[in-house]
C-alpha cells in the first residue's frame, strides 16, 4: 500500500475506533504476529520477523467492528481476529498483512442472569474473568482448559475449544447459548435465542469453529452451572490401554464423570511420572465424578465396580487430586515441551470402533517416517460414543534452519494427520485449523468442502477474512 | 541500531516468558487497557526480540514503562520467572543509552529541580522534627497524598510515639527505581535515605512499596542499614493497645497493597488490625492475588489507564458487595478516591482505626 492511501485508511480506522485504540507501532505489530503455534515461535525464535498487520484496531463493540469491517471491505484489506493469542494453529496470524482486530476491548460483562443459569459477556472477556464473576454468585462456567486464563470467549467459540470437565458438562459449543456475530459486510446479526430449536439450522453452529473466516463473534451468551456439592478423584492403572477403553465405554454408557484423562504407557511413564508421581508401567487413568453427594456416592460404587472387571488397579485419591492442582502446571514454561525442541499436539476424535485404531495408526506413523521423534498420547474428552485423541510428537534436535524446521514440522504434521483420516479420524478435534492444517481440509472433506466455500463465497464475496485459514 | 545489554538472569526470565500466556488475565494494566502489548510474555517477546538484534532498543521503550511492576505475573508463575527483573534492566539500559521517553525525562528533570517527581511542595506548615523513631512517609504521601499523611501522623500522635519527621527520608530512591532501575542516581538516593535513618535506632516505613525497596534491593545491593526498620503495619499492630479502639459494626475489604502482599509476605496483618476496629470482608482477589497496580507516578504518564485500573478494582468489590474498602498505600488510596463510585467509600487504614478509637 503506498504512502498516501495507507494514511487515508489509517484516519478511516482512527475515525471508527479512537485514535488511541488504532495503532501501528512496532510493538502491538509484533506482538500480534506470535501466537502460541509452534512455527511462529520458532520463526521468531530464529530472529526472524513473523508476517505483520499493518494497522492493528481494538474495537469496543459490534458497531465499531461493523464500521472497520465496512472500510476493509471498500479498501479490500485482510482482517484477522485476534482474541487472546493463545491458539496453537496460527489462525490468529495476519498472514497477508492489513488489519488486526484485538477483540478484548470488548470484554464488558452485561449480565450474570442466574435465572436463565447465563453470563452474557462481550467476546474479548478472558474467560478466567467470566469464571471470576460466575464465582462470586457462587456458580461456575465448567470451562476448564489450559488456557482458560490466556484465552477469550471469542477465541475458545472460533476454534471450538474444550475443558478438563467436558466429559460431564460439555464442549464449548454445549456452552453457548445465543451470539452476536458481525459478518464481513458489516452487518450486525444474532443467532436464535436459543439453542437445540428446530428453526431451521443452527446460525451458532455456522459460526463457531469458523475462526473469523465468516465473521467476527463480538458478544455471546455462556452457560453457568451449579458448583458441585462434592468432587472427587480416583486414579487407576491399567495394564495397558486397550481394558481402559472397554471399561470406559461401559462407564460411559451409564454415567458421565466429569475428568476422564488416559495417558498411553509413554505419557504416563514421562509426563505423569514427573508431574504426578506415577512411575509404575501402565496406562494411568484418572477420573473425576461431582455433583449432589448421593448421586456421586452411587457412581463411585459403580466406577470402582466397572474398572475392577478391566483389571485396574485403584490407585486412591491421592494421583488424581494431585493432578487437578497441577492440572495447569504443566503448560508453564519449564515444565514441558517448549523451544528448542519441536512439537505439536495431532488431537483428533472418532468412535470407540476406530479410536485405538488411529492411536496405533499415527503412532506407527510417525514413529516409522521420523524415527528421531517420539510420540506420547492421552485421551481426555470422552462420550458415550468415543473419545478424542490427544496425540503429541516431540523431536529435540529440530534443524535451527528455520525454513529447513519449517518443512520438517510440515510433514509430520501431514504424516500424522493424514493417519488419523484414513483411519477415521478428523483433522482436529479441539485446536481448529488456522494456517496450520487447511492444506488438509479438502483432503478430510472432498466434496463437502464446497458447503463452507460457498458459504465463505457468499457472506466474504471480497475474501478479506482471515486468509489462508480453514483452508478457505 | 541500540544493543540490548541486559544480565543473563534477565535474559532467562524473557527466554522463558516470551510464548507463555498463562498470567495474562491477572496483569491490572492488561486487563484495564485490553491492548495485547500489556502482558508479560510480550514484554518478554519485545525483549528477546531486542537482544536477538531485530529490533532497536527504542521499539520497547514505551512498553516497559507500561508494567506497573506490581508482579500479578511473578506471584502467578508456578516456575517462578520473574517479568519485573527485565523490565527494570532495560529501564536502566534505556537511561544510559539516552533513549528514555520524552515524558519520562520529564518527570526526571522535575525530580532533579525539585527533589521529588511530583514538583510538589512539603504539606502546609510542615516542619522536620525531632524524636526516637524515624517516621519515613515516603514521597507519595509526602508530596500527593494529603489524607496519607496527615491520617498517617494523627494515628503516631494517638499512639503517642516519640517520632522524627525528615523530608529528605521521605526519598528512599523508590522513585528513581521506578523510572531508570538500578543506576549510580537511584543507589545514590538509597545510600543517603540510609544515612539519615541509621541516625536511629528504629525506623518505621510507611508506603509498603519504599518497605519493599528497603527489604529487597537496598539489601541486594548492599545498602548497609543499622537502624530497625518495620513497616507501618507492623507498628501500629505493635501499638493497638495504645490507642483503645473498640470493635465497631462497620465492614472494611482490604486492599491488599501488592508489596506487602505478594513482596513483603505480609497480608494478614492488615486483616489482625481491622478485625480490632470491625467486621472484615474480602472480595474475590485477594491477598497474593490481589489485582491492582496503582502508581501515582504512572498517573503523570498513563492517568486514564490508572483510573481505569482503579475502576476495575471498584468492580471486583462490587461484585461481592463490598462497599467499603482499607488502603495500605497512598497512591492506590488517592486512585479509588479519584474513582470512588456513589455509595461506595476508600479510606486508609489508620482512618479506619481512628474512627473507632476512643
Amino acid at each position: 500500500m503506498n504512502e498516501f492511501l495507507f494514511t487515508q485508511v489509517l484516519s478511516e480506522l482512527e475515525d471508527a475506533v479512537g485514535v488511541e485504540n488504532c495503532s501501528t507501532k512496532q510493538i502491538d505489530k509484533l506482538t500480534h504476529s506470535v501466537d502460541y503455534f509452534w512455527l511462529s515461535r520458532m520463526w521468531s525464535d530464529r530472529g526472524r520477523e513473523m508476517p505483520q498487520a499493518d494497522f492493528i484496531v481494538s474495537p469496543k463493540d459490534a458497531k465499531e467492528v461493523s464500521k472497520v469491517l465496512k472500510i476493509a471491505n471498500y479498501y479490500k484489506i485482510p482482517v484477522t481476529t485476534w482474541g487472546g493469542g493463545g491458539g496453537t494453529q496460527g489462525g490468529a496470524i495476519p498472514v497477508c498483512g492489513g488489519i488486526v482486530i484485538d477483540t478484548k476491548r470488548m470484554n464488558q460483562i452485561y449480565e450474570i442472569n442466574t435465572d436463565g443459569m447465563y453470563i452474557e459477556c462481550g467476546a474479548g472477556a478472558i474467560y478466567k474473568h467470566i469464571e471470576w464473576a460466575a464465582n462470586e454468585k457462587g456458580y461456575a462456567t465448567m470451562h476448564y482448559p489450559s488456557s482458560l486464563t490466556c484465552s477469550t470467549v471469542g477465541g475458545f467459540l472460533a476454534h471450538r475449544g474444550i475443558g478438563v470437565v467436558s466429559t460431564k458438562y460439555g464442549k464449548i459449543d454445549d456452552m453457548v447459548l445465543q451470539m452476536e456475530v458481525v459478518l464481513p459486510n458489516g452487518d450486525i446479526i444474532n443467532t436464535s435465542s436459543a439453542p437445540k430449536h428446530a428453526a431451521g439450522p443452527d446460525l451458532n453452529e455456522i459460526f463457531i469453529g469458523s475462526e473469523g473466516t465468516l465473521g467476527i463473534i463480538t458478544k455471546a451468551q455462556i452457560r453457568i452451572y451449579a458448583q458441585p456439592e462434592v468432587r472427587r478423584f480416583r486414579g487407576f492403572l491399567f495394564k495397558d490401554m486397550h481394558g481402559a477403553f472397554q471399561a470406559a465405554r461401559e462407564l460411559l454408557q451409564i454415567f458421565k464423570p466429569s475428568v476422564m484423562r488416559l495417558y498411553d504407557e509413554a505419557e504416563t511413564a514421562s509426563l505423569i511420572k514427573k508431574i504426578v508421581g506415577v512411575s509404575r508401567p501402565g496406562a494411568f487413568m484418572n477420573v473425576a465424578y461431582e455433583g449432589k453427594k448421593e448421586l456421586v456416592d452411587v457412581e463411585e460404587k459403580i466406577l470402582l465396580e466397572t474398572f475392577k472387571k478391566y483389571g485396574a488397579e485403584d490407585l486412591g485419591s491421592d494421583y488424581g487430586e494431585k493432578w487437578w492442582k497441577e492440572k495447569i502446571t504443566f503448560f508453564y514454561p519449564g515444565h514441558m515441551m517448549d523451544l528448542p525442541q519441536m512439537f505439536g499436539t495431532m488431537d483428533t476424535i472418532a468412535p470407540y470402533d476406530k479410536i485405538e485404531k488411529i492411536y496405533w495408526a499415527m503412532k506407527k506413523a510417525i514413529e516409522t517416517e521420523f524415527p528421531n521423534i517420539k510420540f506420547i498420547a492421552h485421551f481426555s474428552h470422552w462420550y458415550e460414543w468415543g473419545a478424542m485423541v490427544y496425540d503429541r510428537f516431540i523431536c529435540d534436535n529440530p534443524p535451527q534452519d528455520p525454513i529447513e524446521a519449517m518443512k520438517l514440522h510440515n510433514r509430520v504434521w501431514n504424516v500424522g494427520v493424514r493417519a488419523a483420516i484414513a483411519n477415521g479420524g478428523v483433522v482436529n478435534d479441539h485446536h481448529g485449523v488456522g494456517i496450520k492444517l487447511g492444506r488438509l481440509m479438502k483432503e478430510q472433506y472432498g466434496p463437502a468442502m464446497q458447503v463452507f466455500e460457498a458459504l465463505k463465497k457468499t457472506l466474504d464475496p471480497n475474501g478479506i477474512m482471515n486468509p489462508f485459514k480453514l483452508g478457505l | 541500531m541500540e544493543e540490548l545489554v541486559i544480565s543473563e538472569k534477565a535474559k532467562k526470565q524473557a527466554e522463558s516468558c516470551r510464548f507463555c500466556w498463562m498470567c495474562r488475565h491477572l496483569c491490572p494494566i492488561g486487563n484495564a487497557t485490553g491492548q495485547e502489548r500489556n502482558t508479560a510474555r510480550a514484554r518478554a517477546l519485545g525483549v528477546s526480540m531486542v537482544v536477538r538484534g531485530t529490533y532497536d532498543l527504542s521499539t520497547i521503550a514505551d512498553n516497559v514503562y507500561e508494567c506497573g511492576v506490581c508482579g500479578a505475573c511473578t506471584n502467578n508463575c508456578v516456575t517462578g520467572w520473574d517479568p519485573k527483573i527485565f523490565i527494570q534492566e532495560v529501564k536502566a539500559e534505556l537511561a544510559l543509552k539516552g533513549l528514555l521517553p520524552e515524558y519520562i525525562k520529564t518527570i526526571l528533570e522535575t525530580y532533579a529541580s525539585t527533589g521529588n517527581a511530583y514538583g510538589a511542595k512539603a504539606p502546609e506548615g510542615y516542619k522536620d522534627t525531632k524524636g526516637d523513631v524515624l517516621f519515613v512517609l515516603g514521597q507519595d504521601a509526602f508530596y500527593r497524598s494529603e489524607a496519607s499523611y496527615k491520617g498517617a501522623v494523627a494515628l503516631m500522635d494517638k499512639i503517642g510515639a516519640s517520632y522524627a519527621l525528615n523530608e529528605k527520608a521521605n526519598d528512599t530512591g523508590a522513585t528513581l527505581n521506578f523510572l531508570v532501575g538500578k543506576t549510580k542516581e537511584t543507589e545514590d538516593a538509597a545510600a543517603a535515605c540510609a544515612k539519615i535513618m541509621n541516625e536511629y535506632k528504629e525506623v518505621v516505613v510507611y508506603d509498603p512499596v519504599d518497605m519493599r525497596f528497603i527489604a529487597h534491593e537496598w539489601k541486594e545491593w548492599g545498602i548497609e542499614v543499622t537502624a530497625k526498620v518495620v513497616s507501618f503495619n507492623d507498628y501500629v499492630k505493635a501499638n493497638m493497645g495504645k490507642l483503645k479502639v473498640a470493635k465497631g459494626k462497620n465492614v472494611y475489604t482490604p486492599q491488599d497493597n501488592y508489596a506487602y502482599a505478594r513482596d513483603l509476605d505480609d497480608t494478614e496483618t492488615v486483616r489482625e488490625i481491622l478485625g480490632q476496629v470491625g467486621e472484615v470482608k474480602d472480595m474475590l482477589l485477594n491477598r497474593k492475588e490481589a489485582n491492582m497496580a496503582g502508581s501515582l507516578l504512572m498517573d503523570l504518564y498513563m492517568h486514564d489507564v490508572q483510573m481505569q485500573v482503579a475502576r476495575d478494582r471498584w468492580f471486583n468489590a462490587a461484585a461481592m458487595d463490598c462497599k467499603v474498602i482499607v488502603t495500605e498505600n497512598p497512591a492506590e488510596y488517592e486512585l479509588l478516591k479519584a474513582t470512588e463510585p456513589e455509595g461506595s467509600r476508600v479510606m486508609t487504614l489508620e482512618e479506619a482505626i481512628l474512627e473507632n478509637a476512643k
